[in-house]
């Protein structure tokens, strides 16, 4: 019995150490790559934050609003970020290369899911910057309007249509990943027309004073009007 | 001998003023005659003109170039003897070249006899054939027409103690047209040339012939009665005679000159001339245009004279102040050029020798309604000599060739009428007609030319004339038309090349051909037509329809 | 070259037909039929009068009237053709009209008579307002007349105007311009205005021409352009500035086309502001530049109360705009009552050159940076009114002198800023 399961265990012993030095060079080749990988992850790394430092990137992005929300949630810069997660991407690119080169059953469809979802996932990046730097320029655009057109709440106003663009982006985003798409986009619909809706009862009922106001100041340009007026800049 | 049924030989000549005194001296006095001029009709003749105006030749004490007549009967010993006269009318009329004399009715010479008597007492028969007066108030207000010299239009004479009225010089004193007897007198002095042959009369001074109080003392009623009764003499008794009225008025006050077509066959076109030297000048068609707007229809059978320049000052007085002082800086900067309201220089001078202007301005000469009248000289580019006193420098002696005076005198030089112009630019050396009829090219041969191009049609005399006005008011562009034929005349005002859009919808389809060159030019359609001119052209195009 | 798309077939025969003249004027129009024949009138006989033996042209340059105002200017060219109020004239003066668009831009409307000014070779070029109402025949000489008779390369107009018109000119577009440009020119963006034809060629070939719809401001970058370039600048008074009755000034649109295109100009002329310059005095024709009273009302409260709630709202964009210490100011001020409410000189000036640095940093849209300069002019505007309600023309002059000192006080602040780029550095 004794010998049995000693042979047993030499032989599984002797298995193991095969198959060990038959996935050893298979490990050390992967962990090269997974050397230059970094290598090359790191001068991708650092040649993007040169390129985006001289494309004033952080600027951008502190006028989109961004930089705000990244420094209260204790991130780094804008272009650091964007840095690291392409750093990340290439990385994990190259390792994912090497996984598929090297045969490893079973992975070589995740590789493949891989790649296929990082296009989409930098469009999806995309929509993201530029939604916020649109939502950013026009819900400023919407506030200065409002505060020069003395309108009641501009604070409001703003804050309203940043949401909207946001809230629209998110969509956008999550149909670009393909995530819950059908959830999402309803949600959206249901939340964007209710908000409509909302605010025409709103304006409809509450605002009508203010409309009317605002109608015969456009209107009434023509006639003389007896209102106190400030006296022409120019 | 001329065909004098042609009674409307003025619409389509081309007349030629020249003065005996200036023009040839057959005796080596020094001073042209008759004789001369006479043995200078080939040159005019060939030249292409039609008639001859000449000024006073009558005795005078010329003090006013022979308008101050002394002897309405003779001519004066220098310019040679009646029978001189005769000799050259004939001869001139054997060339078809008619001859209209100078007939100063409004005033004589204080020389002539007539005043002589007249002044010698106030019973003399002949007292009231001029106008006497106690005081010199009378007449208050007419304008003074010799404002550089005269003070007044009333003169004392010392010999009958009483005021003469005199609208000219005070040696001219005017005579007294409410006197039947002058009226005879005066007819009579026609009658006496018109039997010798002249072709007619150039009447000088004629608004002025009647004084009325409270007037302006031009162009009254009584005046035209006159002209009326002498115009029914002559087609009585001369028809085919051609009465000229020298009037320097605005257009509507000149209209009544012509009366009913029973006044006078032609008048000068006074106010034309300056403003056509103001166009030039400004580069801008609207005086000429305008002041054509102005000018009122005449009877089918008169015709306005045209003309650049004349013996008299180029006159300002039928334009406003500001045009005059324009005309003042543009022409005659140098204040001795100018006399009484106007500017004493020739043709060339005024245009600064050039060519171009020079041939533009004679193109619209012979292209606008009326008869051209040349002055003596311009067809050769003379110049003048502004030193000479009154406006004696457009008179100088014609330039024949470039020898002994010009080939005008056999004289000394110093003995001449009038000294010569010597300078290098217009000096009888420079300009003259011998060297000119070498050249086919020179401003002679082109005069000759031009005039052959008009005589080759009746249109420019007779015909209707219709402006076009091209948004370019640089262009001055006109239709003339009469019966059939149409001609379009274009002149580029500027001194730069110029495009214009000629409006011709109403000639379409026809082909305009040039008249000089006998050029076809493209086919007129219902586009604007395009012409483009170079500084100073003129276009002459015949519409031909096919 | 451009201007080969501006100038339509039609346009460049009625200039060949117009030639070459010695003097232009220009009518930029929009629907003012009511008010161009009038303003021609003065126009022709101002040239007539002034200038009687001159080629001149008058120019209607028009951004699509739907009303008879192309009819009204073409139907007064004196020529053979027509007579025009029984005026004697030596040379035919044309009025052409020509349409550059089918909606207002007073960036083409400019940029057409240049170019036709260049074609035509003019000497000397005036713009005029169609709804300068007030307008005498004497204002064609008074611009023209240093242009083409003493050799000026442009004119600025001075008017006599109500005390608190124009605000926005005295305490900002003139201050800064003269703190900037070292031209004391009262009307740096004038809607009469003189220039050469030499400098007209310049700016033409120079200037970058958008040619779009509703872009305005030209002017100003006009005279920016000439005082940049060190020509010979006067000012020649005019009369009462007219506009036409009922109409306002959107003040957005204004601070757009005036200071924004002051902001952009800065940059452009960097390189000669920045360079240590004497003021340079412009003789005017005649220096007064009359101030008469204005019996307009304002409401005090509710230009407090915009400026109020401007500074309190847009306080995130003032931040990102102005250094701390001036926004900590603005939010002191604001906090006033009506009553002891004013917004002081020096902070003005102060303001206004952190705007303009900023403006040259880009630290957000520039025309944002602008709208947000909205309030804050309104607050200092009413500081003016209430300040000079009684005050006579003398001491609102003086008032304004003093408001340009600060404004050359604190140059070297300006110049800070903008090299910096850190607002607040010299608070």
């Amino acid at each position: 019995m004794r010998e049995m399961i000693v042979s047993e265990l030499s032989l599984a012993m002797q298995e193991i150490a095969h198959g060990f030095a038959h996935f050893l060079p298979r490990l050390i080749v992967m962990l090269i790559i997974a050397f230059v990988g970094w290598v090359v992850a790191y001068l991708v790394k650092a040649l993007l934050r040169s390129i985006l430092h001289l494309m004033k990137f952080d600027k951008v992005s502190e006028n989109a609003g961004a930089s705000e929300f990244l420094q209260q949630a204790a991130l780094p810069s804008a272009s650091e970020l964007v840095s690291r997660f392409a750093f990340w991407v290439a990385w994990i690119g190259v390792i994912m290369l090497g996984v598929s080169v090297l045969g490893i059953g079973g992975l070589q469809q995740h590789v493949s899911q891989f790649f296929l979802f990082l296009p989409r996932l930098l469009v999806a990046l995309f929509i993201i910057f530029f939604g916020f730097l649109a939502a950013s320029f026009f819900s400023r655009a919407a506030l200065l309007a409002a505060v020069n057109a003395n309108l009641p709440s501009p604070r409001l106003l703003s804050l309203s249509i940043r949401v909207i663009i946001v809230f629209f982006v998110v969509s956008m985003v999550f149909e670009e990943l393909g995530l819950a798409e059908q959830t999402v986009l309803l949600a959206f619909g249901i939340a964007f027309g209710a908000g409509m809706l909302g605010l025409a009862i709103a304006f409809g009922l509450g605002g009508k004073d203010l409309a009317r106001e605002f109608l015969e100041k456009r209107l009434a340009r023509e006639g003389g009007h007896e209102k106190e007026e400030e006296p022409s800049p120019l | 001998m001329v065909e004098k049924v042609d009674a409307a030989w003025y619409k389509r000549a081309v007349i030629y003023q020249v003065h005996v005194r200036a023009f040839y001296d057959s005796n080596g006095d020094g001073i042209g005659d008759f004789q001369g001029l006479a043995q200078r009709l080939d040159y005019l003749r060939d030249l292409g003109i039609d008639a001859l105006w000449l000024m006073p030749f009558f005795p005078s004490p010329l003090r006013d170039d022979g308008y101050d007549i002394a002897d309405y009967f003779s001519v004066h010993p220098s310019y040679g003897t009646l029978d001189d006269f005769k000799s050259f009318l004939t001869a001139a009329h054997q060339r078809q070249i008619r001859v209209i004399v100078e007939m100063v009715l409004n005033h004589t010479s204080d020389q002539h006899p007539w005043f002589q008597e007249s002044r010698s007492s106030r019973e003399n028969p002949r007292r009231d054939w001029y106008v006497w007066s106690e005081s010199d108030t009378r007449y208050k207000g007419t304008r003074i027409i010799f404002l550089d010299t005269e003070m007044s239009n009333w003169a004392w004479d010392p010999i009958s103690k009483e005021y003469y009225w005199h609208r000219f010089f005070s040696h001219q004193p005017d005579l007294n047209y409410d006197n039947p007897t002058v009226r005879e007198q005066m007819w009579e002095v026609m009658r006496f040339w018109l039997d010798l042959g002249v072709d007619g009369f150039r009447l000088d001074a004629v608004p002025y012939l009647v004084e009325r109080e409270g007037t302006s003392c031009e162009n009254l009623p009584e005046t035209h009665a006159i002209i009326k009764e002498l115009r029914a003499r002559v087609d009585l008794d001369f028809p085919g005679r051609m009465l000229l009225a020298e009037a320097n008025q605005w257009p509507a006050d000149l209209r009544p000159y012509f009366g009913e077509g029973d006044e006078f066959h032609m008048a000068f076109h006074f106010p034309l001339m300056p403003r056509m030297f103001m166009g030039l000048k400004l580069e801008d068609r609207k005086p000429i245009t305008e002041i054509l707007q102005q000018t009122p229809e005449i009877p089918p059978s008169c015709q306005w004279a045209l003309f650049l320049r004349n013996h008299d000052e180029l006159t300002l007085e039928m334009v406003t102040d500001i045009e005059r002082d324009y005309m003042y800086d543009s022409y005659a900067l140098n204040k001795t050029m100018r006399i009484n309201l106007g500017i004493r220089r020739r043709l060339a001078p005024l245009l600064d020798n050039d060519r171009r202007r020079i041939e533009l301005m004679n193109g619209m000469l012979f292209s606008l309604p009326g008869t051209p009248i040349i002055y003596y000289g311009d067809e050769i580019g003379m110049g003048d000599n502004v030193n000479l006193g009154d406006r004696n420098g457009v008179r100088t002696p014609m330039q024949w060739n470039g020898g002994w005076n010009g080939g005008f005198s056999a004289a000394d030089p110093e003995g001449l009428y009038s000294p010569l112009l010597l300078n290098p630019v217009y000096g009888f050396q420079a300009i003259n007609v011998a060297s000119q009829k070498r050249s086919e090219h020179s401003l002679l041969s082109w005069m000759q030319h031009i005039i052959r191009v008009r005589r080759s049609t009746a249109v420019f005399g007779a015909g209707s004339i219709e402006f076009l006005y091209p948004a370019n008011h640089r262009v001055l562009a006109y239709v003339r038309q009469l019966g059939e034929e149409t001609i379009l005349v274009v002149n580029n005002l500027a001194s730069t090349a110029q495009a214009v859009e000629l409006d011709l919808r109403n000639y379409k389809g026809r082909i305009p051909i040039e008249m000089f060159g006998k050029n076809l030019f493209p086919r007129i359609g219902t586009l604007p037509y395009l012409l483009t001119l170079g500084p100073y052209q003129f276009f002459w195009f015949r519409l031909r329809k096919l | 070259m451009p201007e080969e798309s501006l100038l339509t077939d039609d346009f460049i025969r009625q200039l060949m037909n117009v030639g070459e003249v010695d003097l232009l004027v220009g009518l930029p129009t929009h629907n003012n039929a009511e008010t161009v024949g009038t303003v021609v009138q003065a126009i022709q006989t101002g040239i007539l009068k002034n200038f009687t033996r001159e080629r001149a042209v008058i120019l209607n340059v028009d951004g699509g009237s739907k009303d008879t105002t192309c009819d009204v200017v073409t139907a007064s060219s004196i020529s053979d053709i027509r007579r025009a109020y029984n005026t004697h004239a030596l040379r035919t003066l044309p009025a052409i009209s020509v349409r550059y668009g089918s909606s207002p831009s007073s960036e083409t409307a400019l940029h057409t008579i240049l170019a036709a000014a260049d074609l035509v070779r003019a000497k000397a070029c005036a713009v005029i307002s169609p709804e300068s109402v007030t307008i005498e025949p004497e204002w064609v000489s008074r611009l023209l007349h240093p242009i083409y008779r003493e050799h000026y390369d442009y004119v600025a107009p001075l008017y006599r105007r109500p005390k608190f018109d124009g605000i926005l000119v005295t305490n900002l577009i003139y201050p800064m311009t003269r703190a900037i440009y070292g031209q004391s020119v009262r009307e740096p963006y004038p809607s009469e205005f003189g220039f050469s034809g030499d400098f007209g060629n310049q700016f033409l070939l120079s200037h970058n021409w958008r040619d779009e719809h509703g872009q305005f401001g030209t002017e100003l970058e006009m005279f920016l352009n000439a005082a940049g370039s060190g020509l010979k600048i006067t000012q020649s008074f005019l009369g009462t500035k007219g506009r036409a009755e009922n109409r306002s000034d959107d003040l957005v649109a204004a601070m757009r086309r005036t200071v924004g295109v002051l902001f952009l100009s800065m940059d452009a002329n960097f390189e000669r502001w920045s360079a240590d310059m004497s003021r340079h005095t412009g003789l005017a024709a005649n220096p007064e530049y009359e101030i008469i009273s204005d019996s307009s009302r304002v409401n005090r409260k509710r230009l407090k109360q915009m400026f109020s709630d401007g500074v309190s709202q847009l306080d995130s964009v003032l931040r990102s705009i102005l250094s701390p210490s001036t926004v900590g100011s603005l939010h002191q001020i604001a906090a006033l009552d009506e009553e002891s409410f004013r917004y002081p000189a020096d902070l003005w000036a102060r303001t206004v050159y952190e705007f303009a640095a900023s403006h040259h940093h880009s630290v957000m849209s520039r025309d944002h940076i602008v709208q947000a300069l909205v309030p804050l002019y309104r607050g200092r505007a009413l500081t003016f009114m209430v300040e000079n309600r009684n005050s006579s023309a003398m001491e609102i002059e003086n008032s304004i002198e003093n408001l340009c000192g600060e404004f050359e006080q604190l140059r070297p602040y300006l110049l800070d800023a903008w090299n910096d780029g850190k607002r607040g550095s010299h608070a």
